[in-house]
């Protein structure tokens, strides 16, 4: 169970008590459910990219020096860095372990990631993200565009979520 | 674990710290820190012409500057299309030859790019970057 539902384990039912009996209350299981899967699809994709970036740092170094927005020796420690942390905050959703530090990591990666890309567009490099390894390197600008917004946006709507709920049992 | 946003931030970014490190050492070999390009992967425009006739160029650069102009004898493979190219340049690369890999520049990527590709899809050894690309190269032969 997660750190914030170990804190006060009965929001939900609370609030299905005023519910019609069943009907509320599976409807807010399903619910919270989707809401789990949500993280578990999220974690999954982190998981894969930080993996597939962990086991090649060279060309992870690569790739972001080809964004020319770094020097060298930087763009290799954040090789080295960026995929564990990546999956360490993957991690963190998957067990609900710093729940919302996780989430607000990957949220600002991702639009750092996202405007590095735009800027790199702006200025006429064609290059890869490199978010994906090799995998993501015949992807096209919009479709990479989309996909980091489509994340951006899933992790958004969690962190608006956790920190709803966190904001909720604080006050009672 | 009940802590602030920022602090489980701090957490998680710390421990990330710890196999970053771990990896850092295990590559300490593959990479170099201070340029893009391990030392021991590039090549000068007189060390290549040592190779003589060892070697074989590899142009990375756009088909556009390939048609253009190319080093005498050099084969295109660009990341374009690569999937093209390769099966020309395996064509004519035997067991003890050396690649030579050049882009445009000092500045361009694209060399260093398919010279690691060769050496990790094609499985090849051998495999150099040339330093200044085809600007040293002209600057050099004519």
């Amino acid at each position: 169970m997660g750190e914030e539902e170990q804190m006060n384990p009965t929001p939900n039912a609370e609030r299905s008590q005023h519910l019609p009996l069943g009907v509320g209350r599976s409807a807010l299981d399903v619910g919270r459910f989707l809401w789990r899967i949500l993280d578990f699809v999220l974690a999954g994709i982190f998981i894969y990219a930080g993996a597939l970036k962990a086991i090649d740092p060279v060309q992870f170094a690569n790739d972001i020096d080809n964004y020319k927005l770094l020097p060298w020796p930087v763009s290799v420690a954040l090789a080295f860095y960026l995929p564990w942390l990546e999956i360490f905050c993957a991690l963190g959703l998957v067990f609900r372990f710093l729940y919302r530090g996780a989430l607000s990591i990957l949220s600002a990666s991702i639009v750092v990631f996202t405007l590095a890309t735009i800027a790199a567009k702006v200025r006429g490099l064609d290059i890869t993200c490199g978010c994906f390894g090799h995998a993501s390197q015949n992807w096209s600008f919009p479709s990479h565009l989309a996909t980091n917004l489509a994340i951006l946006a899933a992790l958004l709507a969690l962190l608006f979520k956790a920190t709803s709920r966190n904001r909720l049992q604080n006050a009672v | 674990m009940k802590s602030s946003l920022v602090g489980q931030a701090v957490i998680l970014a710390a421990l990330a710290l710890l196999p970053a490190a771990g990896e850092a050492i295990y590559f300490r070999d593959k990479i170099s820190w201070r340029s893009a390009i391990a030392p021991s992967e590039m090549v000068t425009v007189e060390q290549a012409r040592e190779l003589g006739g060892t070697a074989i160029w590899i142009d990375a650069r756009p088909d556009d500057d390939f048609a253009n102009d190319h080093v005498p004898g050099a084969i295109s493979l660009n990341e374009d299309r690569w999937n093209e190219l390769l099966p020309q340049f395996l064509a004519v690369w035997a067991p003890g030859k050396k690649i030579v890999v050049y882009c445009s520049s000092l500045s361009c990527n694209s060399s260093r790019e398919v010279a690691h590709r060769l050496r990790k899809e094609a499985q090849l050894s051998d495999v150099f970057v040339l330093e200044g690309g085809w600007e040293a190269w002209v600057k050099k032969n004519r």
